[in-house]
């Protein structure tokens, strides 16, 4: 990797489920070891890139806005360009860069960051989303490098089952990461930062390849022969 | 080099990941400063469209005809170019050369572009389509540096050159483009239905074949017009402060 290319790490999710908030935390708790950058993709206004820079978190530079034309998901998939050039203009301004935190614009389950954008991409489900949401699945829910499940310290006021919607995840995600996050849980934030770091390294070292987790999640119907079918390659019915 | 009925259609498609669904072609400020009255007056759309045809579009259109005629002869004078290689063809001109031989029509853009927010958008969406040019039809690599911000006209000039497009598909497709582009943007913008907002780019045809014949024909640098639209400029220069918006230009 060139020395000014950074670890370029997606943030998606559903809208309110926490993505500048999960960034601003990741700024706070690692901008002491590691050079970081951000770039939003606000669909109506420079909120998000706003909120991060009031958060003092970061210097206000190198936190940039994209915009997305209303189309949020074309931004971070289908066509890619306008952030990568924000991503790599902001890699030579404030070269050299560890980390490069590109956070989605609000979409739905199916909106996910194309490898050829991100290395790595963190997709933000919440409590008070609903605790069936894990369940459902999606291309993010099952096969992003990691799921966070946020909020949970609103679980007991939504009446939603966090060890429930953890393990739905886990069963979601055949094994891959899931954690159960609180930004007033030290433990939590503690082991997103960890994250961050080793996966940050693996993609330093070479030794992570970027996934595209995809247009179509695992999903099971019934055969004609009354047998629960699952699939995991894209088809029609 | 391929089919250039083909190449000017997938320059023409909206869908070609050159970053055009963060474009209105101005409709976002200038719906914000009244048109379309909220919805009551929506034919202001497709009058706007044929604004920029008749005055900004035609520069636009003018100088990517002039660098295709640029690149053309000078590539024609060159010997074969190596795809991908901006270095020294062996026999034809240095990569700089073909270069400067730009410059010019680039300076004759910006003198006709006078608001420096829209030159800077022109410029970001060139760099955009340079981006996807150099990977999908390298040859461009010739004349274009491998990155930098260049007037979206001169970048599709260029290749309109190496792909063998006329001078009027140049013209046809950054007409076309420009209308397309502002028609598109009012189904987001404001209460259209999609299948009016057809009709009034079918509307417009008369008007791009008519910028496409005064256009095509053009091979000197001094014929480029010098049209302009200054509201629209002034408009750019809002929206560039705008903090509400769903479009970068």
């Amino acid at each position: 990797m060139p020395e000014t290319r950074s670890f370029r790490l997606g943030v998606a999710g559903p809208v309110g489920t926490g993505k500048s908030s999960l960034i601003a935390t990741v700024c706070r708790e690692l901008a002491g070891e590691l050079r970081l950058g951000v770039i939003t993709n606000d669909i109506y206004t420079d909120e998000d890139a706003r909120l991060l820079r009031s958060a003092g978190v970061l210097d206000p530079e190198r936190i940039r806005a994209v915009e997305t034309g209303a189309c949020p998901h074309t931004a971070i998939r289908d066509d890619v360009t306008p952030n990568l050039i924000a991503v790599e203009d902001l890699e030579r301004d404030f070269a050299p860069l560890d980390v490069v935190l590109v956070e989605s614009g609000g979409d739905n389950l199916t909106a996910t960051f194309s490898p050829a954008l991100v290395d790595a991409q963190i997709f933000v489900l919440d409590v008070a989303g609903g605790g069936d949401v894990a369940r459902k699945g999606g291309p993010g829910i099952a096969r992003a490098d990691l799921l966070i499940v946020n909020k949970t310290d609103l679980a007991p006021y939504v009446g939603v089952d966090v060890e429930q919607m953890v393990k739905d995840a886990e069963h979601a995600r055949d094994g891959k990461p899931v954690i159960a996050l609180s930004r007033t849980d030290p433990a939590s934030v503690a082991l997103l930062t960890e994250w961050v770091r080793s996966m940050a390294h693996a993609v330093r070292a070479g030794d992570h390849t970027p996934v595209d987790p995809g247009p179509m999640a695992p999903h099971s119907h019934v055969g004609e022969d009354g047998e629960l079918i699952t699939h995991t390659h894209a088809h029609t019915h | 080099m391929g089919n250039a009925e083909l190449v000017a259609m997938m320059l023409a498609d909206g869908r070609l990941p050159t970053g055009g669904h963060t474009q209105s072609g101005g409709l976002e400020p200038a719906v914000r400063a009244g048109l379309g009255a909220d919805g009551k007056q929506l034919a202001d759309v497709a009058a706007y469209a044929r604004d920029r045809l008749r005055t900004t579009t035609r520069v636009e259109a003018a100088v990517a005809v002039l660098t295709r005629h640029i690149a053309t002869s000078s590539h024609l004078s060159g010997t074969k170019l190596s795809p991908g290689d901006e270095n020294v063809p062996k026999n034809g001109p240095r990569l700089s050369e073909r270069a400067a031989t730009l410059g010019p029509v680039e300076a004759a853009w910006a003198a006709r572009t006078p608001s420096h927010v829209v030159r800077g958008v022109s410029r970001r969406q060139g760099r955009l389509l340079l981006r996807l040019a150099r990977r999908v039809w390298p040859d461009v690599s010739a004349y274009l540096p491998n990155d930098g911000e260049i007037a979206r006209p001169v970048v599709l000039g260029v290749v309109g050159a190496v792909t063998g497009l006329s001078a009027e598909q140049v013209a046809r497709t950054i007409a076309y483009d420009d209308a397309q582009t502002v028609i598109s943007a009012s189904l987001k913008l404001l209460p259209v239905d999609p299948a009016d907002a057809a009709t009034w780019l079918a509307g417009l045809h008369d008007d791009i074949e008519w910028l496409v014949k005064d256009v095509a024909p053009l091979t000197r640098i001094d014929e480029i017009p010098a049209d302009g639209a200054p509201l629209i400029d002034v408009f750019a220069h809002n929206h560039a402060i705008e903090r509400m918006r769903l479009f970068h230009a």
